[in-house]
Protein backbone atom coordinates (compact mmCIF):
# COMPACT_ATOMS: atom_id res chain seq x y z
CA UNK A 1 0.00 0.00 0.00
CA UNK A 2 2.93 2.45 0.97
CA UNK A 3 4.82 2.05 -2.06
CA UNK A 4 1.42 1.56 -4.37
CA UNK A 5 0.36 5.08 -2.82
CA UNK A 6 3.88 6.83 -3.38
CA UNK A 7 3.10 5.94 -6.81
CA UNK A 8 2.39 9.84 -9.10
CA UNK A 9 -1.32 9.81 -9.53
CA UNK A 10 -2.43 6.88 -7.15
CA UNK A 11 -3.09 9.80 -4.33
CA UNK A 12 -5.82 12.00 -6.62
CA UNK A 13 -6.95 8.87 -8.00
CA UNK A 14 -8.04 7.24 -4.91
CA UNK A 15 -9.59 10.64 -3.64
CA UNK A 16 -11.59 10.43 -6.81
CA UNK A 17 -12.78 6.63 -6.02
CA UNK A 18 -13.41 7.67 -2.45
CA UNK A 19 -15.88 10.62 -3.68
CA UNK A 20 -17.27 8.33 -5.89
CA UNK A 21 -18.00 5.70 -3.57
CA UNK A 22 -19.36 8.25 -0.46
CA UNK A 23 -21.67 9.87 -3.57
CA UNK A 24 -22.52 6.11 -4.49
CA UNK A 25 -23.67 5.39 -0.66
CA UNK A 26 -25.31 8.23 0.62
CA UNK A 27 -27.83 8.22 -2.54
CA UNK A 28 -28.48 4.66 -2.04
CA UNK A 29 -28.58 4.82 1.96
CA UNK A 30 -30.26 8.66 2.60
CA UNK A 31 -32.46 8.61 -0.46
CA UNK A 32 -32.22 12.39 -0.95
CA UNK A 33 -34.53 13.70 -4.19
CA UNK A 34 -32.89 15.13 -6.71
CA UNK A 35 -29.15 13.05 -5.58
CA UNK A 36 -29.25 10.69 -7.95
CA UNK A 37 -26.64 7.41 -7.35
CA UNK A 38 -23.02 8.22 -8.82
CA UNK A 39 -23.56 5.46 -11.24
CA UNK A 40 -26.37 6.75 -12.63
CA UNK A 41 -24.69 10.14 -13.21
CA UNK A 42 -21.68 8.30 -14.83
CA UNK A 43 -23.95 6.21 -17.02
CA UNK A 44 -25.26 9.21 -19.18
CA UNK A 45 -21.69 10.29 -19.87
CA UNK A 46 -21.27 8.20 -22.81
CA UNK A 47 -24.27 9.22 -24.33
CA UNK A 48 -23.68 12.71 -23.59
CA UNK A 49 -20.03 12.39 -25.41
CA UNK A 50 -21.17 10.72 -28.02
CA UNK A 51 -24.20 13.08 -28.89
CA UNK A 52 -23.25 15.80 -31.61
CA UNK A 53 -25.61 18.31 -30.45
CA UNK A 54 -23.82 18.21 -26.48
CA UNK A 55 -20.24 18.62 -28.09
CA UNK A 56 -20.89 20.76 -30.29
CA UNK A 57 -22.37 23.16 -27.06
CA UNK A 58 -19.17 22.29 -24.98
CA UNK A 59 -17.25 23.31 -27.77
CA UNK A 60 -19.39 26.94 -27.97
CA UNK A 61 -18.50 27.21 -24.15
CA UNK A 62 -14.36 26.55 -24.77
CA UNK A 63 -14.39 28.44 -27.62
CA UNK A 64 -15.67 31.62 -25.77
CA UNK A 65 -13.67 30.83 -22.71
CA UNK A 66 -10.21 30.78 -25.07
CA UNK A 67 -11.18 34.42 -26.19
CA UNK A 68 -12.29 35.51 -23.09
CA UNK A 69 -9.09 34.19 -21.71
CA UNK A 70 -6.63 35.42 -24.28
CA UNK A 71 -7.99 38.61 -24.50
CA UNK A 72 -7.41 39.28 -20.96
CA UNK A 73 -4.39 38.22 -21.04
CA UNK A 74 -3.55 40.62 -23.97
CA UNK A 75 -4.91 44.11 -21.92
CA UNK A 76 -4.71 42.34 -18.14
CA UNK A 77 -0.83 41.84 -18.31
CA UNK A 78 0.37 45.65 -20.18
CA UNK A 79 -1.77 47.22 -17.43
CA UNK A 80 -0.19 45.29 -14.59
CA UNK A 81 2.99 45.50 -16.08
CA UNK A 82 2.78 49.47 -16.44
CA UNK A 83 1.03 49.39 -12.46
CA UNK A 84 4.06 47.96 -11.28
CA UNK A 85 6.58 50.35 -12.76
CA UNK A 86 4.62 53.61 -12.27
CA UNK A 87 3.34 55.07 -9.18
CA UNK A 88 1.09 57.39 -11.21
CA UNK A 89 -0.60 54.38 -13.56
CA UNK A 90 -1.12 52.54 -10.23
CA UNK A 91 -2.81 55.31 -8.15
CA UNK A 92 -4.79 55.62 -11.29
CA UNK A 93 -5.81 52.08 -11.77
CA UNK A 94 -5.82 50.78 -7.87
CA UNK A 95 -8.91 51.98 -6.82
CA UNK A 96 -10.88 51.40 -9.81
CA UNK A 97 -9.87 48.16 -9.33
CA UNK A 98 -10.90 47.81 -5.85
CA UNK A 99 -14.54 48.39 -6.50
CA UNK A 100 -14.91 46.08 -9.21
CA UNK A 101 -12.79 43.13 -7.61
CA UNK A 102 -15.53 42.35 -5.16
CA UNK A 103 -18.12 42.41 -7.50
CA UNK A 104 -19.35 38.69 -8.91
CA UNK A 105 -18.49 39.17 -12.57
CA UNK A 106 -21.80 36.88 -13.07
CA UNK A 107 -23.91 39.20 -11.88
CA UNK A 108 -23.52 41.64 -14.35
CA UNK A 109 -24.42 39.44 -16.87
CA UNK A 110 -28.40 40.69 -17.18
CA UNK A 111 -27.00 43.94 -17.24
CA UNK A 112 -24.32 43.49 -19.84
CA UNK A 113 -26.89 41.19 -21.53
CA UNK A 114 -29.50 44.70 -22.27
CA UNK A 115 -25.82 46.52 -23.96
CA UNK A 116 -24.67 43.29 -26.51
CA UNK A 117 -27.74 40.82 -26.31
CA UNK A 118 -27.71 37.29 -25.56
CA UNK A 119 -25.04 36.02 -27.51
CA UNK A 120 -21.32 35.01 -27.95
CA UNK A 121 -20.14 38.81 -26.99
CA UNK A 122 -21.98 39.17 -23.60
CA UNK A 123 -20.58 35.73 -22.22
CA UNK A 124 -17.74 36.25 -23.76
CA UNK A 125 -17.05 39.70 -22.04
CA UNK A 126 -18.14 38.59 -18.77
CA UNK A 127 -15.30 35.38 -18.93
CA UNK A 128 -13.30 38.19 -19.98
CA UNK A 129 -13.71 40.71 -16.48
CA UNK A 130 -13.58 38.05 -14.76
CA UNK A 131 -10.25 36.69 -15.98
CA UNK A 132 -8.38 40.15 -16.19
CA UNK A 133 -9.05 41.38 -12.25
CA UNK A 134 -6.36 38.18 -10.91
CA UNK A 135 -3.96 38.60 -14.14
CA UNK A 136 -4.32 42.17 -13.51
CA UNK A 137 -3.25 41.97 -9.77
CA UNK A 138 -0.57 39.05 -10.32
CA UNK A 139 1.52 40.80 -13.13
CA UNK A 140 1.03 44.04 -10.85
CA UNK A 141 2.90 42.52 -7.90
CA UNK A 142 5.63 40.39 -9.97
CA UNK A 143 6.14 43.88 -11.76
CA UNK A 144 6.72 45.70 -8.65
CA UNK A 145 8.81 42.97 -7.49
CA UNK A 146 11.59 43.17 -10.20
CA UNK A 147 14.88 44.31 -8.54
CA UNK A 148 15.45 47.51 -9.31
CA UNK A 149 19.38 46.77 -10.01
CA UNK A 150 18.54 44.21 -12.66
CA UNK A 151 16.57 47.00 -14.46
CA UNK A 152 19.64 49.23 -14.15
CA UNK A 153 21.80 46.63 -15.45
CA UNK A 154 19.63 46.74 -18.77
CA UNK A 155 19.67 50.29 -18.85
CA UNK A 156 23.43 50.37 -18.49
CA UNK A 157 23.56 48.35 -21.97
CA UNK A 158 21.57 51.32 -23.93
CA UNK A 159 17.88 50.10 -23.72
CA UNK A 160 15.05 52.37 -22.49
CA UNK A 161 12.47 52.45 -20.64
CA UNK A 162 9.49 51.07 -22.91
CA UNK A 163 11.97 48.53 -23.92
CA UNK A 164 12.76 47.47 -20.96
CA UNK A 165 9.09 46.94 -19.87
CA UNK A 166 8.69 44.05 -22.27
CA UNK A 167 12.55 42.38 -22.20
CA UNK A 168 13.29 42.92 -18.70
CA UNK A 169 10.05 43.45 -16.78
CA UNK A 170 7.61 40.75 -18.99
CA UNK A 171 10.09 38.23 -18.08
CA UNK A 172 11.48 38.59 -14.69
CA UNK A 173 7.81 39.24 -13.52
CA UNK A 174 6.39 36.24 -15.70
CA UNK A 175 6.47 33.30 -12.93
CA UNK A 176 3.99 35.52 -10.85
CA UNK A 177 2.06 36.73 -13.83
CA UNK A 178 1.17 32.73 -14.66
CA UNK A 179 0.11 32.22 -11.12
CA UNK A 180 -2.53 34.94 -11.64
CA UNK A 181 -3.40 33.40 -15.00
CA UNK A 182 -4.41 29.92 -13.35
CA UNK A 183 -6.48 31.54 -11.31
CA UNK A 184 -8.07 33.37 -13.81
CA UNK A 185 -8.04 29.87 -15.67
CA UNK A 186 -10.36 28.40 -12.55
CA UNK A 187 -12.84 32.21 -13.14
CA UNK A 188 -12.50 31.48 -16.85
CA UNK A 189 -14.80 28.35 -15.99
CA UNK A 190 -17.03 29.35 -13.33
CA UNK A 191 -17.80 32.46 -15.30
CA UNK A 192 -18.34 30.27 -18.32
CA UNK A 193 -20.94 28.33 -16.72
CA UNK A 194 -22.66 31.15 -14.90
CA UNK A 195 -23.12 33.25 -17.90
CA UNK A 196 -24.59 30.66 -19.72
CA UNK A 197 -26.97 29.85 -16.91
CA UNK A 198 -28.20 33.48 -17.23
CA UNK A 199 -28.28 33.72 -21.35
CA UNK A 200 -29.17 29.78 -22.54
CA UNK A 201 -28.28 29.56 -25.77
CA UNK A 202 -26.00 26.75 -26.59
CA UNK A 203 -23.16 25.57 -24.32
CA UNK A 204 -22.22 23.07 -21.28
CA UNK A 205 -24.36 25.69 -18.55
CA UNK A 206 -27.09 25.29 -21.40
CA UNK A 207 -27.11 20.96 -21.03
CA UNK A 208 -26.52 21.82 -17.60
CA UNK A 209 -29.54 24.34 -16.88
CA UNK A 210 -32.23 22.89 -18.84
CA UNK A 211 -31.75 19.22 -17.76
CA UNK A 212 -32.08 20.94 -14.03
CA UNK A 213 -35.53 22.85 -15.19
CA UNK A 214 -36.97 18.87 -16.63
CA UNK A 215 -35.83 17.52 -13.39
CA UNK A 216 -33.00 15.27 -15.52
CA UNK A 217 -30.91 14.72 -12.37
CA UNK A 218 -28.65 11.84 -13.58
CA UNK A 219 -27.60 14.37 -16.85
CA UNK A 220 -27.23 17.54 -14.45
CA UNK A 221 -24.88 15.53 -12.02
CA UNK A 222 -22.84 14.17 -15.27
CA UNK A 223 -22.58 17.71 -16.56
CA UNK A 224 -21.18 18.36 -13.00
CA UNK A 225 -18.60 15.74 -13.37
CA UNK A 226 -17.67 17.11 -16.91
CA UNK A 227 -17.16 20.58 -16.18
CA UNK A 228 -15.11 19.07 -13.22
CA UNK A 229 -13.10 16.97 -15.68
CA UNK A 230 -12.79 19.71 -18.40
CA UNK A 231 -10.93 22.12 -15.13
CA UNK A 232 -8.87 19.50 -13.96
CA UNK A 233 -7.40 18.78 -17.62
CA UNK A 234 -6.99 23.11 -18.42
CA UNK A 235 -5.18 23.12 -14.83
CA UNK A 236 -3.23 19.80 -16.12
CA UNK A 237 -2.19 21.17 -19.19
CA UNK A 238 -1.50 24.79 -17.79
CA UNK A 239 0.67 23.34 -15.44
CA UNK A 240 2.89 21.55 -17.43
CA UNK A 241 3.28 24.51 -20.00
CA UNK A 242 3.89 26.88 -17.10
CA UNK A 243 6.79 24.64 -15.55
CA UNK A 244 8.26 24.68 -18.90
CA UNK A 245 8.01 28.39 -19.56
CA UNK A 246 9.26 29.54 -15.84
CA UNK A 247 11.42 25.82 -14.85
CA UNK A 248 14.55 28.66 -14.55
CA UNK A 249 12.79 30.32 -11.71
CA UNK A 250 11.43 26.85 -9.32
CA UNK A 251 13.28 26.99 -6.53
CA UNK A 252 16.82 25.01 -6.48
CA UNK A 253 18.32 24.87 -3.02
CA UNK A 254 19.91 21.24 -3.55
CA UNK A 255 21.49 21.84 -7.11
CA UNK A 256 23.50 24.31 -6.61
CA UNK A 257 27.04 23.18 -8.89
CA UNK A 258 29.78 24.65 -6.65
CA UNK A 259 30.89 26.84 -3.86
CA UNK A 260 32.56 29.58 -5.25
CA UNK B 1 37.99 60.41 -16.82
CA UNK B 2 35.48 60.78 -14.08
CA UNK B 3 35.21 64.02 -12.66
CA UNK B 4 32.59 64.62 -9.81
CA UNK B 5 32.46 68.30 -8.79
CA UNK B 6 30.62 69.32 -6.04
CA UNK B 7 27.91 66.81 -5.56
CA UNK B 8 25.12 66.36 -2.83
CA UNK B 9 22.54 64.54 -2.93
CA UNK B 10 19.47 64.74 -0.12
CA UNK B 11 16.52 62.11 -0.21
CA UNK B 12 12.92 62.61 -0.05
CA UNK B 13 12.22 59.97 2.91
CA UNK B 14 8.28 58.89 2.72
CA UNK B 15 7.20 60.70 5.35
CA UNK B 16 8.30 64.32 3.62
CA UNK B 17 11.72 64.83 5.71
CA UNK B 18 14.71 65.21 3.82
CA UNK B 19 18.13 63.21 4.25
CA UNK B 20 21.03 64.23 3.29
CA UNK B 21 23.39 61.99 2.45
CA UNK B 22 26.43 62.92 0.31
CA UNK B 23 27.61 66.70 0.56
CA UNK B 24 30.45 68.51 -1.03
CA UNK B 25 31.74 65.40 -3.46
CA UNK B 26 34.49 66.25 -5.28
CA UNK B 27 37.01 63.74 -6.84
CA UNK B 28 38.68 62.76 -10.07
CA UNK B 29 39.42 59.48 -11.18
CA UNK B 30 42.56 59.45 -14.06
CA UNK B 31 42.56 56.97 -17.19
CA UNK B 32 43.24 53.63 -15.97
CA UNK B 33 43.41 54.41 -12.59
CA UNK B 34 41.60 51.90 -9.91
CA UNK B 35 39.89 54.23 -7.15
CA UNK B 36 37.99 52.59 -3.74
CA UNK B 37 35.69 54.58 -2.28
CA UNK B 38 35.92 53.15 1.20
CA UNK B 39 33.37 54.32 4.25
CA UNK B 40 30.96 53.06 6.52
CA UNK B 41 27.29 51.31 5.58
CA UNK B 42 25.13 54.32 5.17
CA UNK B 43 27.72 56.93 3.91
CA UNK B 44 26.66 57.44 1.03
CA UNK B 45 28.83 55.68 -0.85
CA UNK B 46 27.12 53.55 -3.28
CA UNK B 47 24.93 56.94 -4.25
CA UNK B 48 27.99 58.08 -5.52
CA UNK B 49 28.76 55.59 -7.33
CA UNK B 50 25.33 55.32 -8.84
CA UNK B 51 25.27 58.96 -9.98
CA UNK B 52 28.39 58.43 -11.52
CA UNK B 53 26.63 55.44 -13.03
CA UNK B 54 23.42 58.12 -14.19
CA UNK B 55 21.04 55.68 -12.54
CA UNK B 56 20.74 58.93 -9.52
CA UNK B 57 20.55 62.32 -10.46
CA UNK B 58 22.77 64.89 -7.95
CA UNK B 59 20.67 67.27 -6.56
CA UNK B 60 23.39 70.00 -6.29
CA UNK B 61 26.86 69.43 -8.37
CA UNK B 62 27.97 67.56 -11.25
CA UNK B 63 29.55 64.32 -12.48
CA UNK B 64 31.53 64.06 -15.80
CA UNK B 65 32.88 61.39 -17.76
CA UNK B 66 35.35 62.47 -20.76
CA UNK B 67 34.04 66.04 -19.32
CA UNK B 68 30.67 65.81 -20.43
CA UNK B 69 28.06 65.40 -17.79
CA UNK B 70 26.63 62.64 -16.42
CA UNK B 71 22.17 62.32 -17.65
CA UNK B 72 21.92 58.71 -17.49
CA UNK B 73 23.31 55.61 -18.01
CA UNK B 74 24.85 53.89 -20.75
CA UNK B 75 27.64 51.51 -22.23
CA UNK B 76 30.41 53.26 -21.45
CA UNK B 77 30.04 52.45 -17.48
CA UNK B 78 29.43 49.09 -16.86
CA UNK B 79 27.91 48.45 -13.29
CA UNK B 80 28.61 45.40 -11.26
CA UNK B 81 26.48 45.22 -8.14
CA UNK B 82 26.39 43.45 -4.71
CA UNK B 83 23.22 41.54 -5.96
CA UNK B 84 24.37 40.34 -8.58
CA UNK B 85 21.42 41.71 -10.92
CA UNK B 86 21.46 38.53 -13.44
CA UNK B 87 19.15 37.94 -15.45
CA UNK B 88 17.28 35.07 -13.98
CA UNK B 89 15.30 33.85 -17.23
CA UNK B 90 18.44 33.39 -19.17
CA UNK B 91 21.51 30.98 -19.22
CA UNK B 92 24.99 31.99 -18.54
CA UNK B 93 25.77 32.08 -21.84
CA UNK B 94 22.47 34.19 -22.43
CA UNK B 95 23.45 36.38 -19.43
CA UNK B 96 26.93 37.51 -21.20
CA UNK B 97 25.97 37.87 -24.35
CA UNK B 98 22.70 40.29 -23.59
CA UNK B 99 24.71 43.51 -23.49
CA UNK B 100 26.88 42.50 -27.03
CA UNK B 101 22.98 41.58 -28.81
CA UNK B 102 21.97 44.89 -27.13
CA UNK B 103 24.59 46.80 -28.95
CA UNK B 104 23.76 45.03 -31.81
CA UNK B 105 26.14 42.41 -32.29
CA UNK B 106 25.28 39.21 -34.31
CA UNK B 107 24.31 36.77 -32.37
CA UNK B 108 26.98 34.22 -33.94
CA UNK B 109 30.08 36.66 -32.70
CA UNK B 110 28.25 37.54 -29.43
CA UNK B 111 28.18 33.78 -29.06
CA UNK B 112 32.06 33.61 -29.60
CA UNK B 113 32.83 36.74 -27.61
CA UNK B 114 30.80 35.76 -24.62
CA UNK B 115 32.57 32.11 -24.84
CA UNK B 116 35.77 33.92 -24.13
CA UNK B 117 34.75 36.27 -21.40
CA UNK B 118 33.57 33.24 -19.52
CA UNK B 119 36.32 31.47 -19.55
CA UNK B 120 38.03 34.76 -18.47
CA UNK B 121 35.81 34.23 -15.80
CA UNK B 122 36.92 30.32 -15.13
CA UNK B 123 33.66 29.46 -16.06
CA UNK B 124 34.02 27.54 -19.07
CA UNK B 125 31.33 24.23 -18.75
CA UNK B 126 28.48 26.23 -17.31
CA UNK B 127 27.10 27.82 -20.25
CA UNK B 128 24.22 26.61 -19.85
CA UNK B 129 23.49 27.15 -16.45
CA UNK B 130 20.67 29.09 -14.96
CA UNK B 131 21.29 31.62 -12.35
CA UNK B 132 19.57 30.18 -9.53
CA UNK B 133 21.90 26.64 -10.39
CA UNK B 134 24.89 28.90 -9.49
CA UNK B 135 26.75 29.71 -5.97
CA UNK B 136 27.32 33.22 -5.10
CA UNK B 137 30.41 33.62 -6.34
CA UNK B 138 29.72 32.33 -9.62
CA UNK B 139 27.18 34.53 -9.90
CA UNK B 140 29.51 37.64 -9.40
CA UNK B 141 31.62 36.20 -12.12
CA UNK B 142 28.96 35.94 -14.39
CA UNK B 143 28.12 39.66 -13.99
CA UNK B 144 31.39 40.78 -14.36
CA UNK B 145 31.70 38.60 -17.25
CA UNK B 146 28.33 40.20 -18.57
CA UNK B 147 29.36 43.74 -18.32
CA UNK B 148 32.93 43.17 -19.27
CA UNK B 149 31.24 41.70 -22.70
CA UNK B 150 30.22 45.35 -24.12
CA UNK B 151 33.59 47.01 -23.43
CA UNK B 152 32.74 49.43 -21.00
CA UNK B 153 35.89 52.02 -20.57
CA UNK B 154 34.62 52.63 -17.13
CA UNK B 155 33.88 49.93 -14.77
CA UNK B 156 31.34 50.45 -11.31
CA UNK B 157 31.88 47.85 -8.92
CA UNK B 158 29.20 48.50 -6.16
CA UNK B 159 30.45 46.33 -3.27
CA UNK B 160 30.80 43.22 -5.35
CA UNK B 161 32.43 41.04 -3.23
CA UNK B 162 30.35 42.15 -0.23
CA UNK B 163 27.63 39.01 0.18
CA UNK B 164 30.72 36.37 -0.26
CA UNK B 165 32.32 34.17 2.26
CA UNK B 166 35.60 35.31 2.83
CA UNK B 167 37.53 32.92 0.51
CA UNK B 168 35.38 33.26 -1.96
CA UNK B 169 35.86 37.10 -1.84
CA UNK B 170 39.93 36.25 -2.03
CA UNK B 171 39.69 34.29 -4.86
CA UNK B 172 37.41 36.69 -6.40
CA UNK B 173 39.47 39.79 -5.26
CA UNK B 174 42.31 37.89 -7.08
CA UNK B 175 41.04 36.79 -10.58
CA UNK B 176 39.75 40.84 -10.45
CA UNK B 177 42.85 41.56 -10.35
CA UNK B 178 44.48 39.67 -12.73
CA UNK B 179 41.66 40.92 -15.29
CA UNK B 180 42.13 44.24 -14.56
CA UNK B 181 46.11 44.25 -15.48
CA UNK B 182 45.37 43.13 -18.66
CA UNK B 183 43.68 46.30 -20.19
CA UNK B 184 43.44 48.55 -17.19
CA UNK B 185 40.36 49.84 -17.49
CA UNK B 186 39.15 53.01 -15.30
CA UNK B 187 37.45 51.35 -11.95
CA UNK B 188 35.08 53.09 -9.64
CA UNK B 189 35.24 49.99 -6.85
CA UNK B 190 32.69 50.82 -3.15
CA UNK B 191 33.75 48.73 -0.45
CA UNK B 192 33.64 49.03 3.36
CA UNK B 193 36.63 46.23 3.86
CA UNK B 194 39.97 48.09 4.41
CA UNK B 195 42.02 45.35 3.43
CA UNK B 196 39.99 44.91 0.15
CA UNK B 197 40.49 48.57 -1.26
CA UNK B 198 44.27 48.76 -0.13
CA UNK B 199 44.88 45.49 -2.15
CA UNK B 200 42.69 46.24 -5.31
CA UNK B 201 43.57 50.22 -5.76
CA UNK B 202 45.75 52.98 -6.30
CA UNK B 203 43.85 55.37 -4.24
CA UNK B 204 41.66 55.07 -1.80
CA UNK B 205 38.85 57.93 -1.03
CA UNK B 206 37.44 57.59 2.51
CA UNK B 207 34.43 58.72 3.51
CA UNK B 208 32.43 60.00 7.01
CA UNK B 209 29.09 58.18 7.89
CA UNK B 210 26.30 60.34 7.30
CA UNK B 211 25.98 63.08 6.18
CA UNK B 212 28.89 61.19 2.90
CA UNK B 213 31.78 63.95 2.42
CA UNK B 214 35.17 62.86 1.99
CA UNK B 215 37.17 62.49 4.89
CA UNK B 216 41.03 62.34 3.24
CA UNK B 217 42.46 60.18 -0.73
CA UNK B 218 45.17 58.05 0.22
CA UNK B 219 47.23 57.11 -2.43
CA UNK B 220 48.33 53.50 -2.50
CA UNK B 221 52.20 53.17 -3.63
CA UNK B 222 52.53 49.18 -3.93
CA UNK B 223 53.69 47.59 -7.09
CA UNK B 224 52.02 45.74 -9.14
CA UNK B 225 51.47 43.15 -10.25
CA UNK B 226 50.32 42.77 -6.67
CA UNK B 227 50.45 39.26 -5.32
CA UNK B 228 48.40 38.80 -1.75
CA UNK B 229 50.86 36.27 -0.41
CA UNK B 230 53.88 39.02 -0.97
CA UNK B 231 51.33 41.95 0.13
CA UNK B 232 50.30 40.32 3.37
CA UNK B 233 53.80 40.17 4.33
CA UNK B 234 54.55 43.46 3.44
CA UNK B 235 55.30 46.34 5.89
CA UNK B 236 54.23 49.06 3.71
CA UNK B 237 50.64 47.39 2.82
CA UNK B 238 50.01 47.04 6.79
CA UNK B 239 50.99 50.36 7.26
CA UNK B 240 48.34 51.58 4.83
CA UNK B 241 45.50 49.55 6.11
CA UNK B 242 46.44 50.58 9.75
CA UNK B 243 46.65 53.93 8.88
CA UNK B 244 43.31 53.71 7.36
CA UNK B 245 41.17 51.86 10.12
CA UNK B 246 43.10 54.69 12.72
CA UNK B 247 41.38 57.50 9.81
CA UNK B 248 37.93 55.95 9.99
CA UNK B 249 37.77 55.63 13.84
CA UNK B 250 38.76 59.09 14.38
CA UNK B 251 35.43 61.43 14.23
CA UNK B 252 35.68 64.02 11.49
CA UNK B 253 36.78 67.40 12.40
CA UNK B 254 33.97 69.72 11.58
CA UNK B 255 34.76 73.03 9.86
CA UNK B 256 38.77 72.04 10.19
Amino acid sequence: MGRIGALPGVPPLLAGVALLVAWEFAARLIGISGLPPATDALAQLPAILSDPESLLDIAASLRRMAIGFALALVVATPVGLMMGRSRTVAAFFNPLLMVIYPVPKAALMPIIMLWLGVGDASKTLVIFLGVSLPVIYHSYQGSRAVEEKVLWSAAAMGMDAPARLFHIVLPAALPEILIGCRTGLVLALITMVTSEMIARQTGVGNILFNALDMAQYDTVYAMIVIIGILGFLLDFVFERLRLRLVGWAEPAADIIVGTT
Amino acid sequence: MIDIEAVSKTFETRQGRRHLALTGISLSVADGEFVSILGPSGCGKSTLLYIVGGFVAPSEGVAKVKGKPVTGPGPDRGPVFQEFALFPWKTVLGNVMYGLVQRGVSKVEAQERARELISLVHLTGYESFYPKELSGGMKQRVALARTLAYRPSILLMDEPFGALDAHTRTRLQNDLLDIWERDRKTVLFVTHSVEEAVFLSDRVAVMTRSPGRIKDIVAIDLPRPRLRADLLLDRRYQDYVVGIERLMETPAEEGA
